[in-house]
């Protein structure tokens, strides 16, 4: 890994990643997600902060993601909680891409 | 002439969302509560399920807190509603006060159908346990937490989820359901197999096409006699044998009224200034161009919005389309839409660990669809079923049949 990529974690190749597409990451005994929109990556904690279910299986709708277990919804951008059985904002990471490489920062 | 002020009679979720909505638009207008409940709203889906397995505490359940509807100015009257004057636009208290109301929303919700076995055996019918609401379920858990064997009659969805939550805590139930399936004719009898084999394999008894002969109660223990001629020994009954409109109160009044409160596409009831929301009112659907009344979660929510709008005279038409989630074990199920109009019956998946969906679909349109997996393995396509059937287009069979294909390509044609 090159210098300036210190502290960030390589997610994947960018390659074959389409808008809307999520990408889980697990790292640590933690799992993350990865989000592909419009104006580049983002990335959240990957489970629903209502009942521990993997937001990789969820729907990107613009700049949201409804999880996939009772349609709670959060910003992608900024993990905001914004219909319920969701309450609880979830967390974001930075995600940035290097040489064709996603990373994310936790 | 503007309005001034609003009442709510129940203090549900439709209830909850309606105010709030309200207040997005309007800091001014008076809004009043009528709440029979010792709780502020709060969301029953955990009453069946993770506040009985200690997953989530009753205090943790309120839509919205104390101090949020303090600083938003809703008040609350904590009183029922004992009688509606439509003429005089009054509403009369259970202490017998009169409250004038401009406008009115009724969010009074559903209630349980109850068992009755006859004057000789008023003890055992009063005996039995429901749920409807924290005090309900406070019961059933303590019941639950002391004893050990429990028949449930009735195997919809709310007995469903109990039957399951006791297996959870290791203790055992027999589902009693007289029909020939689970969770009725709404849904596909494969995934009621599904879930049928599923309860066995954790240790709980269904029981199909079975009635119930005699029930005697001798120190505590219930005798259930049945009509295949087996008799069961459980130390609780637990009844989910389904739900009504609750509007009780409005019987001899002039509110036009048929399996709920009829109301129109802006959630108009047939009287001038008056609303009902959420589980109470059969509303008419111009999707489907029919009427329809829901028990769910979602539709509570989005229906208390849509009838807040209306009220403030947005004219906006209800058109969400139906969805509803039940959760047993590790096993979520959705279903969307209509399921018991079409003419093809598609399978989507074949196995729990990644979902399976059955589409219903006629003339080549997605008519509704409903799918069972492991928690959050259903839910991405459930949605995009939805959003298909709303943009009406046709599909191809191929397409849905083939995990493979992704549904949002459908949608992008
Ligand atoms: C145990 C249980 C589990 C559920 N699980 C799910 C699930 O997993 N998924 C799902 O989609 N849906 C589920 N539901 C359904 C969902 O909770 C309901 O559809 C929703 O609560 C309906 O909201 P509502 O506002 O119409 O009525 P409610 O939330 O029932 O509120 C109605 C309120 O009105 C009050 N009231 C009635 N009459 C009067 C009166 N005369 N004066 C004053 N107050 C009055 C009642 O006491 C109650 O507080 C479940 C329901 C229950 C009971
Ligand atoms: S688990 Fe995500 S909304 Fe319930």
């Amino acid at each position: 890994m090159s210098e300036i990529n210190e502290g960030w974690l390589e997610v994947s190749e960018e390659t074959g990643i389409e808008l809307e597409d999520i990408i889980r990451f697990d790292h640590d005994n933690k799992t993350y997600c990865v989000y592909k929109l419009e104006d580049g990556y983002y990335a959240t904690d990957g489970l629903c902060t209502h009942e521990t279910v993997h937001l990789e299986d969820g729907l990107v709708m613009d700049d949201e993601i409804e999880c996939p277990m009772h349609q709670g919804i959060f910003k992608i951008k900024t993990g905001e909680a914004i219909s319920p059985p969701a309450c609880i904002d979830l967390k974001t990471y930075p995600v940035k891409v290097d040489n064709g490489k996603i990373f994310i920062k936790i | 002439m503007s309005l001034k002020k609003i009442s709510i009679i129940g203090a549900g979720q439709a209830a909850a969302y309606a105010a709030n909505e309200i207040r997005k638009h309007d800091k001014e207008l008076g809004i009043t509560i009528f709440n029979e409940e010792n709780y502020l709203p709060y969301e029953r889906p955990p009453l069946s399920k993770d506040s009985i397995t200690n997953k989530k505490k009753y205090e943790e359940l309120s839509f919205f807190s104390k101090e949020f509807y303090n600083s938003e100015n809703i008040q609350f009257i904590n009183k029922s509603v004992k009688k509606v004057d439509f003429t005089n636009k009054t509403l009369i208290t259970n202490d017998e006060k009169l409250e004038p109301y401009d406008n009115l929303l009724i969010t009074t919700g559903s209630k349980n159908k109850k068992l009755n076995f006859g004057v000789d055996q008023q003890d055992i019918s009063d005996s039995i346990l429901y749920l409807r609401n924290i005090e309900d379920s406070k019961i059933i858990k303590e019941s639950i937490n002391t004893h050990k064997t429990f028949a449930i009659i009735g195997g919809g969805f709310i007995g469903l989820e109990v039957a399951s939550s006791i297996a959870q805590l290791g203790k055992k139930a027999y589902v009693i359901e007289m029909g020939q399936q689970l969770m009725g004719r709404v849904i596909p009898t494969q995934i009621a197999k599904l879930v049928s084999s599923y309860h066995e394999d954790k240790g709980n008894v269904i029981l199909l096409e079975t009635n119930i002969v005699s029930i005697e109660l001798k120190n505590s223990v219930y005798k259930i006699e049945l009509n295949n001629k087996s008799t069961l020994e459980v130390d609780f009954i637990i009844a989910g044998i389904g739900s009504k409109a609750n509007t009780d109160l409005f019987e001899n009044t002039s509110l036009n009224i048929n399996n709920g409160i009829v109301t129109d596409e802006f959630c108009r009831t047939s009287e001038e200034n008056v609303f009902a929301a959420g589980d109470v009112a059969n509303f008419f659907h111009p999707f489907y161009n029919m009427q329809m009344r829901l028990e769910s979660y979602q539709h509570a929510q989005n229906h208390g919005i849509a009838a807040a709008k209306n009220i403030l005279g947005q004219n906006l038409p209800y058109i969400h389309i139906p969805w509803m989630w039940s959760d047993q074990f590790d096993l979520n199920l959705q279903l969307i839409g209509v399921c018991n109009n079409f003419d093809q019956e598609i399978q989507r998946g074949n196995n729990l660990e990644e979902g399976i969906i059955y589409f219903f679909i006629k003339q080549k349109k997605i008519m509704g669809a409903c799918g069972i997996g492991k928690a959050g393995k259903v839910g991405r396509d459930i949605r995009l079923a939805g959003k298909i059937l709303e943009t009406k287009v046709d599909v191809d069979i191929d397409d849905i049949k083939n995990k493979e294909v992704k549904l949002t390509t459908l949608l992008k044609r």
